[in-house]
């Protein structure tokens, strides 16, 4: 899957936890789930926990700790499904 | 050091479902996930060990000055309520209401820090900054609050970087600060 084929689905996971949809509406590669969109720390494991089941990848505690932003959660998806 | 956070206990119990699977796995150890699910109040346990993880995440980050990191399993909470990360400690004091969960973690464990928890919407920094100022003596224009490039918030007076550590937080209907004086 592509970078581009990849956002959308970023998108639709994460949706449900944003507060603030400015940045939503501004999402892109630079977007900061914490800073830009608020996304409450906690509901960052459901992110995590989504993703796992979207698109059937394990994220270890390696991968969880980076998975802070649009760009890092799309290299860790990309790495993941190509581990498959 | 200093860092602190508070769980709008309603909010978290909306916002979050600790039992969904694999919940609990991601963020506690083994230990915190055996005293969570034979806790009388399991919920509450949840999110007084998140706290004090988050608390102790907000001083060590800002003692070691790293960039913003999610590794929650990293802070391992001890039943004397330190939390212990990567072979430091941090003391931790937890306050535990119906309505929310507070926590303060120390590098040192002193008595000569302020903390207020406000219950309602407000501008946190102005609060802070008044009381900073107050006890400063100093007029309350020349206090800043500006994040670093780590994202840690820091006070500075007449734009000169004061060693001073402050910490921030807010969820729900709750805001506090804690500051070491």
């Amino acid at each position: 899957m592509t970078k581009e084929e990849l956002l959308p689905k970023l998108k639709a996971i994460i949706e449900p936890y944003v507060q603030n949809q400015d940045g939503l509406k501004k999402l892109n590669e630079n977007t900061d789930f914490i800073k830009d969109l608020e996304i409450n720390s906690a509901n960052l494991v459901d992110v995590i926990l989504d993703v796992e089941d979207e698109f059937g990848i394990e994220i270890d505690n390696e991968a969880m700790e980076k998975m802070l932003t649009v760009k890092a959660s799309i290299e860790i998806i990309k790495a993941k499904l190509s581990e498959k | 050091m200093i860092g602190n956070d508070i769980v709008d206990l309603q909010l978290a119990n909306k916002q979050s479902n600790w039992q969904r699977s694999g919940w609990l796995q991601k963020i506690f150890t083994v230990t915190e996930q055996k005293s969570i699910l034979f806790s009388e109040n399991p919920s509450q346990l949840v999110w007084r060990f998140w706290s004090m993880k988050e608390a102790a995440y907000k001083a060590h980050q800002s003692y070691i000055k790293h960039y913003p990191k999610y590794a929650p399993w990293d802070y391992e909470c001890q039943p004397g309520g330190e939390v212990i990360v990567n072979n430091h400690l941090y003391d931790t004091q937890t306050e535990v209401t119906k309505e929310y969960v507070y926590s303060i973690a120390q590098r040192i464990n002193t008595t000569n820090y302020c903390s207020t928890i406000f219950k309602k919407e407000l501008d946190l920094k102005l609060q802070l900054k008044q009381i900073l100022a107050q006890k400063l003596k100093v007029d309350i224009s020349s206090v800043s609050i500006k994040k670093d490039t780590y994202q840690i918030p820091r006070l500075y007076i007449n734009n000169k970087k004061e060693d001073i550590p402050i910490s921030l937080t807010h969820h729900g209907k709750y805001s506090a600060f804690a500051v070491t004086l």
